[in-house]
C-alpha cells in the first residue's frame, strides 16, 4: 500500500502515551520553533492552509487569531474528541495512538492565544483513547517542557482530560462549552462565538483532534512542506474513514484533494464482491450524496463543496448497488433522532417524523401522503434549530430525494 | 475422514470433516439487495428451530412476558427430537445422585465436555422432568402402577445406575407432543412455519440483534429484529459425513453453525460425530433410521457373521458403534441386498421377554410393520448411521455464546456432552438448555436503538477473498444437496 507522504500516521509516530520515543521520533521540535518565535504560529498555519477538520474546513488561522486577540483571562483551548458520528473513526486513533501530537498541538494552540487552560474533551465511549490521553497528559506534565510553556506564556498552564457526555451533539461547539460550563451539552446560537465568550465566558478555541495533531508538524517543517504535499491547490494530507461496500475498509492518510476514485479503487481495493459503485454518505453523514457523476471529485474541502456537498470529516461511507438509499438514510436520520438534544422543538419533533416516515417507506408501508409530508418537512425545517443537526439530517434526506427518485417511485 | 483446517474465522475449533468446513467457509446466500426488499419484523426474543430445545426456549421467554417469535425451517415439531426414542436421563432414584449422573456424563464423553455445562445439565436433571409432567407428558410407571407409582427407569449404555426415564420407545414423540401443544397456544408465541433463517443482524458493537428469514410460502425476505437470537436448529446428519447414511430429520444441515460461525462464535469439537451404533442397515428404504438403544437396554445382543456376540452391548455408544465397524472391516459382518451390517438379536430378547414388542418397544413394532417381517423370526440388520454432533457453538451455562444476544441451545451447542453423548442426556440437554437460554434471552434489555445490519457478511466475504478462498458456494445449506431447491432460484421465481 502506498504510504508515501504520511504525516499523522507515519508508523514511527504510532507510539502511545510515549513521550521520550515521541521526542526522539523528531516531536517536540514544532513545540520548539514555536517557542522561539510565537508571533510567528498564526502566520505560519496561514500560509499553511490548515483547515478545520472536524467538517467545516474553516481556516484555522482565523480561529486562532480570533481567540488570541479577543479580550479576557484565563482562555480555554479544547481539543474536541467527541467524535460520534457513523462511519468516522480517524480522531480516536489519534488520541489512542498519537497522543503527544495531539498534546504538543494543544500546547501550541495554548501558546499561540496566551490560554490558561488547554482541555482534551474526549468520548467516554473510546474508553483506550482516553485512558491513553490521561497517561500521555501526565507525561507532559512530569516533563520540563510545562515549565517552558508556562515561562513563555507568563502565566501557569493547566492541562486536562474531560470525558465527555458521549452524546452525538456534545461535539458542537457550543455544546462543548455548555458541557465544560457543568451543564447539559445544550449548544445555543452564536454569536457569541466561542472565541469571544466560551467556557467560564473566556474566550476559547475549540479545534478538532486531527487540526491539532497537524500543528507540530507543520511548525516543524514549516508551511511550504505542508503546502506541497497536498494535491492541486490543495494543502496538506487528510484522514478518510473509508467504510461501507468497499474490500479493504479502513483508516486512510492521503494527500489532501485525492480524488474519491482512488480512494476506493486503488486504496480501498475496490468494491465489495465486485459489485458496482452506486453513493457515498460523507461524514457525517449529513451532507449531499456523492454518486458515480463525482467519482472524479477531489477530496479536499474546496472541491467537494463546488459539486455542492461537504467533505465533513473525511468520512466516506460506500454503498453498492443493491443497497437499499432509503435503507441507509433511514438509518442515519434514526441515528440524528435519538443524538437530537430536544430543546428546538423543530429539531426534536422534526428529526423524529423524518425517522418514522422513512421508517415506513423503507419498510414498504409508507404511501404517497408520507412521501408529500417528508418532502414539505424538508422544505420547512432547515434553519429551524440552534445548531446545524437539522439542517445536516434534511441535507440527506432532500439529497436523497434528488438522487435516487426511483427509489421512492413505488411509494408515490 | 481427513480433516481440513478453517483458515478464516475464529480458531480454536479443532479441524471439522471437509463437507462442513467447506460450508463454514462459504459465502452468504444473501445481499444487500434482499435485505433491501425484505419486511421488517420485531421480536423480544427470536427463537430459531422448532424443536425441543426451540420449544423450551420460546416457553421460557414467553413465561417470563416477552412477545417470542419461533421461526422453523420446517414446521413446528419436525425435528430430531421427535427422533429420540430412548429416553431421557435425570437422576431421581433412590440409590442415584447427580454426582453419579455428572461422572457418568464427563467419562461417557471421555473427559472433555465443559464440566460448568454438566454440573447444569444434571442439576436442571429433576426439575426438567417434573415440568414436562407438567406440561402434561406421559412417562412409563413401574409394574405395581397406580396412586404413588414410581416412574419406571432403564439402564443406559455408559451408565452406572438405571437412570433412563422414558415413554415406551417414542419418549421424544411424546415430549414434542405436549412442548407443541404449549407452544401453539401460547398467547406470547408466534409461531412461523417455513420460514428457515439465512442470515444474522450484527450491530455495530458486534451484537446479534435479529436474523433474516425467508418466508417460503410468500417467497420474500423478512427482517427480524430481536434484541436477543436463540439458535436451536440442531445438527448436520443431512451432511452424510463421511459417507454414512444418518438417522438425522430432513432438515439437520448445519445451518445454525455457519451462521454462528460467520458471525464470529467460537465453535468447538466440530470433528467429533456420533455414529448410533444400531442404525437399520437393510431394508434399504429404511437405511439410516435408527433402532432405539432401548431395545439393547432391554437386552438384545448384538451378533456377528458368526453368530458370536462381540461387544457389551451397553457400553458408551462410541464404543459399541466402533466395535460393529471393526466386526464389519475384518470380515465377520453380514451382508443382506448389498449392504454390509451385524444382526440386532431381536428373536433372542422377544423369546425370553415375549410381551416387550407390545409394551415398551412400539417403535421397533411399527418400524418391523414398516419393513415388511417379524421381529419375532428375524433379526434386523444393523449398521452405526451418524446420529448427533457432539461439537458445536460454545455456550456458557446460561446458552449465550461468545456473541451478545445470540443463544444456542441442543444439538446445535457444543461441550455439553464432549466427544461423545449418553443415551438419553440430549432430551435433557434441550429442555434444560434450551429454558436457561429462553429465560435469560428475555432478561436482556431491549436496546432503544439498534437497526442491525449485515455488516458481519462484508467482514466475512473481505476475508474470503483476502484469503483467496472461492466465494461461489453458499450456505446455509438449508436443505440437504439431493433436494430440488435452490434459495435464489426460488425467490427470483
Amino acid at each position: 500500500m502506498d504510504t508515501l507522504n504520511q504525516v499523522l500516521l507515519y508508523p514511527a509516530f504510532q507510539l502511545g502515551a510515549d513521550l521520550e520515543g515521541w521526542l526522539a521520533a523528531g516531536g517536540g521540535q514544532g513545540l520548539i520553533a514555536a517557542l522561539a518565535e510565537p508571533a510567528a504560529i498564526i502566520p505560519t498555519l496561514r500560509e499553511a492552509d490548515l483547515r478545520g477538520m472536524g467538517g467545516a474546513g474553516f481556516p484555522t488561522w482565523r480561529k486562532w487569531q480570533a481567540a488570541a486577540e479577543a479580550p479576557g483571562a484565563g482562555k480555554f483551548v479544547v481539543c474536541n474528541g467527541n467524535e460520534d458520528e457513523p462511519g468516522t473513526f480517524k480522531d480516536r486513533h489519534l488520541l489512542r495512538w498519537t497522543p503527544h501530537a495531539v498534546v504538543e498541538g494543544g500546547l501550541i494552540a495554548a501558546l499561540a492565544t496566551g490560554a490558561a487552560h488547554l482541555v482534551l474533551y474526549i468520548n467516554p465511549h473510546q474508553a483506550a483513547a482516553v485512558a491513553e490521553m490521561r497517561r500521555a497528559v501526565a507525561q507532559w506534565q512530569a516533563s520540563p517542557w510545562l515549565a517552558r510553556m508556562e515561562r513563555a506564556l507568563g502565566h501557569p498552564l493547566d492541562i486536562a482530560v474531560v470525558e465527555t457526555s458521549g452524546r452525538y451533539i456534545g461535539g458542537e461547539e457550543t455544546a462543548v462549552i455548555s458541557w465544560l460550563d457543568g451543564h447539559f451539552p445544550f449548544p445555543r446560537r452564536k454569536p457569541p462565538f466561542p472565541a469571544q465568550s466560551g467556557v467560564g465566558r473566556a474566550p476559547t478555541l475549540i479545534n478538532n483532534t486531527e487540526t491539532l495533531a497537524h500543528v507540530p508538524h507543520i511548525l516543524r517543517h514549516g508551511a511550504a512542506w505542508y503546502r506541497a504535499l497536498g494535491i492541486g491547490a490543495a494543502a496538506g494530507t487528510k484522514l478518510y474513514s473509508l467504510s461501507g461496500d468497499v474490500m479493504r475498509p479502513g483508516l486512510y492518510e492521503l494527500p489532501m484533494g485525492t480524488s474519491l476514485q482512488e480512494l476506493i479503487f486503488v486504496h480501498g481495493g475496490g468494491m465489495l464482491e465486485g459489485r458496482d459503485f452506486k453513493a457515498v454518505f460523507t461524514g457525517g453523514p449529513s451532507n449531499t450524496l456523492l454518486t458515480k457523476r463525482d467519482l472524479d471529485v477531489a477530496l479536499d474541502f474546496d472541491s467537494v463543496r463546488a459539486r455542492r456537498s461537504r467533505l465533513g470529516t473525511g468520512a466516506m461511507i460506500v454503498i453498492s448497488e443493491g443497497t437499499s438509499i432509503i435503507r441507509k438514510v433511514a438509518e442515519y436520520i434514526a441515528f440524528f433522532a435519538a443524538g437530537s438534544c430536544g430543546q428546538c422543538p423543530s429539531c426534536k419533533a422534526g428529526t423524529f417524523q423524518l425517522a418514522r416516515l422513512l421508517d415506513r417507506i423503507d419498510g414498504g408501508r409508507g404511501t404517497a401522503e408520507d412521501l408529500q409530508a417528508l418532502e414539505s418537512l424538508c422544505r420547512i425545517l432547515p434553519g429551524s434549530g440552534r445548531c446545524g443537526l437539522i439542517d445536516g439530517a434534511v441535507t440527506v434526506v432532500e439529497s436523497s430525494l434528488h438522487t435516487f427518485p426511483d427509489e421512492y417511485a413505488a411509494t408515490r | 475422514m481427513r480433516a481440513i483446517p478453517a483458515t478464516r474465522g475464529p480458531r480454536g475449533a479443532p479441524p471439522p470433516p471437509p463437507p462442513l468446513a467447506a460450508l463454514l467457509q462459504s459465502n452468504a446466500l444473501l445481499d444487500d439487495a434482499a435485505l433491501a426488499g425484505a419486511t421488517p419484523l420485531r421480536a423480544d426474543v427470536l427463537v430459531l428451530g422448532g424443536g425441543g430445545a426451540g420449544a423450551a426456549a420460546a416457553l421460557a421467554a414467553a413465561g417470563a412476558g416477552r412477545q417470542v417469535i419461533l421461526a422453523t425451517k420446517l414446521r413446528m415439531g419436525d425435528s430430531n427430537t421427535v427422533m429420540a426414542e430412548g429416553g431421557i436421563q435425570a437422576a431421581i432414584g433412590p440409590e442415584d445422585s447427580l454426582q453419579h449422573h455428572f461422572d457418568d456424563t464427563l467419562r461417557g464423553g471421555h473427559n472433555s465436555a465443559d464440566p460448568h455445562l454438566v454440573k447444569q445439565l444434571v442439576t436442571d436433571g429433576p426439575a426438567v422432568i417434573r415440568w414436562l409432567i407438567g406440561l402434561g407428558m406421559h412417562f412409563d410407571l413401574e409394574k405395581e402402577a397406580g396412586l404413588g407409582a414410581r416412574l419406571l427407569r432403564k439402564k443406559a449404555g455408559g451408565t452406572t445406575v438405571p437412570r433412563i426415564l422414558s415413554h415406551r420407545d417414542v419418549t421424544g414423540l411424546e415430549m414434542m407432543r405436549v412442548l407443541r401443544e404449549a407452544v401453539e397456544l401460547h398467547p406470547r408465541i408466534t409461531v412461523m412455519n417455513r420460514c428457515p433463517a439465512v442470515e444474522l443482524l450484527s450491530d455495530d458493537a458486534g451484537a446479534c440483534v435479529g436474523a433474516v428469514l425467508y418466508d417460503l410460502e410468500h417467497r420474500r425476505f423478512l427482517l427480524l429484529r430481536s434484541p436477543a437470537v436463540i439458535l436451536a436448529t440442531g445438527g448436520s446428519g443431512r451432511l452424510h459425513l463421511g459417507g454414512f447414511p444418518t438417522s438425522n430429520h430432513y432438515g439437520a444441515t448445519a445451518d445454525g453453525l455457519v451462521l454462528a460461525y460467520r458471525m464470529g462464535a467460537r465453535l468447538r469439537d466440530l470433528d467429533s460425530f456420533q455414529y448410533h451404533p444400531t442404525g437399520v442397515a437393510w431394508p434399504a428404504p429404511l437405511a439410516g433410521g435408527l433402532i432405539s438403544e432401548a431395545v439393547r437396554s432391554a437386552g438384545a445382543w448384538l451378533v456377528n457373521g458368526h453368530g458370536q456376540r462381540f461387544v457389551d452391548e451397553l457400553l458408551a455408544r462410541d464404543i459399541v458403534a466402533a466395535a460393529i465397524l471393526r466386526e464389519i472391516a475384518e470380515g465377520r459382518g453380514v451382508t443382506r441386498g448389498g449392504r454390509v451390517g451385524v444382526f440386532l438379536d431381536t428373536p433372542g430378547l422377544l423369546a425370553r421377554q415375549p410381551d416387550l414388542l407390545e409394551t415398551r418397544l412400539t417403535g421397533l413394532k411399527h418400524l418391523a410393520h414398516k419393513a415388511g417381517f417379524d421381529p419375532r423370526r428375524e433379526p434386523f440388520l444393523v449398521a452405526p448411521t451418524l446420529h448427533y454432533q457432539n461439537g458445536g457453538a460454545v455456550i456458557d451455562p446460561q446458552g449465550e455464546t461468545t456473541i451478545p444476544g445470540l443463544y444456542a441451545a441442543g444439538e446445535v451447542s457444543g461441550g455439553v456432552h464432549g466427544r461423545n453423548r449418553l443415551m438419553g442426556n440430549a432430551l435433557l440437554e434441550i429442555i434444560s438448555f434450551g429454558r436457561r437460554a429462553g429465560a435469560h434471552a428475555a432478561a436482556r434489555p431491549v436496546a432503544a436503538y439498534s437497526r442491525g445490519g449485515i455488516e458481519h457478511v462484508h467482514r466475512w466475504q473481505r476475508a474470503l477473498a483476502a484469503a483467496g478462498l472461492p466465494r461461489a458456494p453458499r450456505a446455509p445449506l438449508l436443505y440437504p444437496d439431493y433436494a430440488p431447491f435452490s434459495l435464489r432460484q426460488h425467490a427470483a421465481a
